[in-house]
């Protein structure tokens, strides 16, 4: 992708450019777009905080009572195991 | 415990359930403490709710506990606990009846007539700075109701990879697609929901 191609086809392999897993050629033809390009630098900045603001409103902790009660649970659910 | 010479590690996952299998309860009991609030954190994730969340982690364990025995160790126990968590929560998903929701698809990247952004850089980056601007609680509250309007594809295959942080492979190999699928569908979730937190700001002035 030269500067003259559109941000829309670096938006496409953005997944594979940043886990790395481009052709030499094509990632360095990204590069050579974002390094020009303010507004794909900013979405890439963007979409690279995206999973670690999904993360932390999600980092749900086992509630105490819940983590207490599975084992009983299963002690008294389980029967033998399928051989 | 020495095999044919070789050191074998009692502590790791694959032994335990070598254990289990031939009936040492107590080894069943450590890989459920082992793993109980990562599977908890799966779960809850892919189900969306509280109590989905509780029947899906008790169902896991009753499931892995039946199922040991078909446990070959080609892959990590980890890897098949957590296909065994997936399968079960997003079962308990669907069986659920919920209400239709709006679809994120609304919040992909906008493009004009040339391909380039359609909005200016500041717009583009609000995600970056989005703490600094609305309430940790609200933010939070928002953004979990936006990862549950993912299509169930995209989530899945998210959840696991980006909130979940597995490898692309792990993920691929629990939800038997290839490893660029798993990349298609968590960058399709990531664009929306980038999308989804750049509204937020203009919501918020």
């Amino acid at each position: 992708m030269k500067r003259d191609v559109a941000c829309a086809s670096g938006v496409e392999v953005l997944m594979d450019y940043l886990e790395g897993v481009l052709p030499a050629d094509v990632r360095a033809d990204v590069d050579e777009h974002v390094a020009a390009c303010e507004r794909c630098t900013a979405f890439i900045a963007a979409y690279r905080e995206t999973p670690r603001i999904a993360r932390e409103a999600t980092s749900f902790e086992l509630p105490k009572e819940l983590g207490d009660s599975l084992m009983a649970f299963l002690r008294a659910k389980r029967g033998p195991p399928e051989r | 415990m020495d095999v044919a010479g070789e050191q074998v590690d009692e502590t790791t996952d694959e032994s335990l359930a070598a254990r289990a299998v031939a009936g040492d309860e107590s080894a069943f009991e450590t890989l459920v403490v082992r793993h109980q609030s990562r599977v908890y954190r799966l779960v809850r994730r892919l189900t969306g709710e509280d109590g989905d969340a509780q029947d899906a982690l008790q169902e896991t364990f009753v499931q892995v506990y039946r199922r040991l025995s078909s446990f070959r160790g080609d892959s990590r126990f980890s890897t098949w606990l957590y296909r065994v968590a997936t399968n079960t929560a997003l079962m308990q998903r669907r069986a659920r009846s919920r209400r239709p929701v709006e679809s994120l698809e609304a919040f992909t990247a906008r493009f004009d007539d040339e391909g380039r952004h359609a909005d200016e850089a500041a717009v583009l980056a609000v995600p970056c700075h989005i703490e600094q601007t609305i309430d940790r609680e609200r933010l939070g509250e928002k953004v979990r109701l936006a990862v549950d309007r993912l299509p169930d594809l995209y989530r899945e295959a998210f959840v696991l990879r980006d909130l979940d942080e597995l490898e692309t492979a792990q993920v691929a190999e629990i939800l038997d697609i290839e490893p660029a699928t798993v990349r298609q569908r968590v960058h399709r979730a990531r664009v929306l929901l980038r999308g989804f937190l750049s509204s937020l700001a203009e919501v918020t002035r």
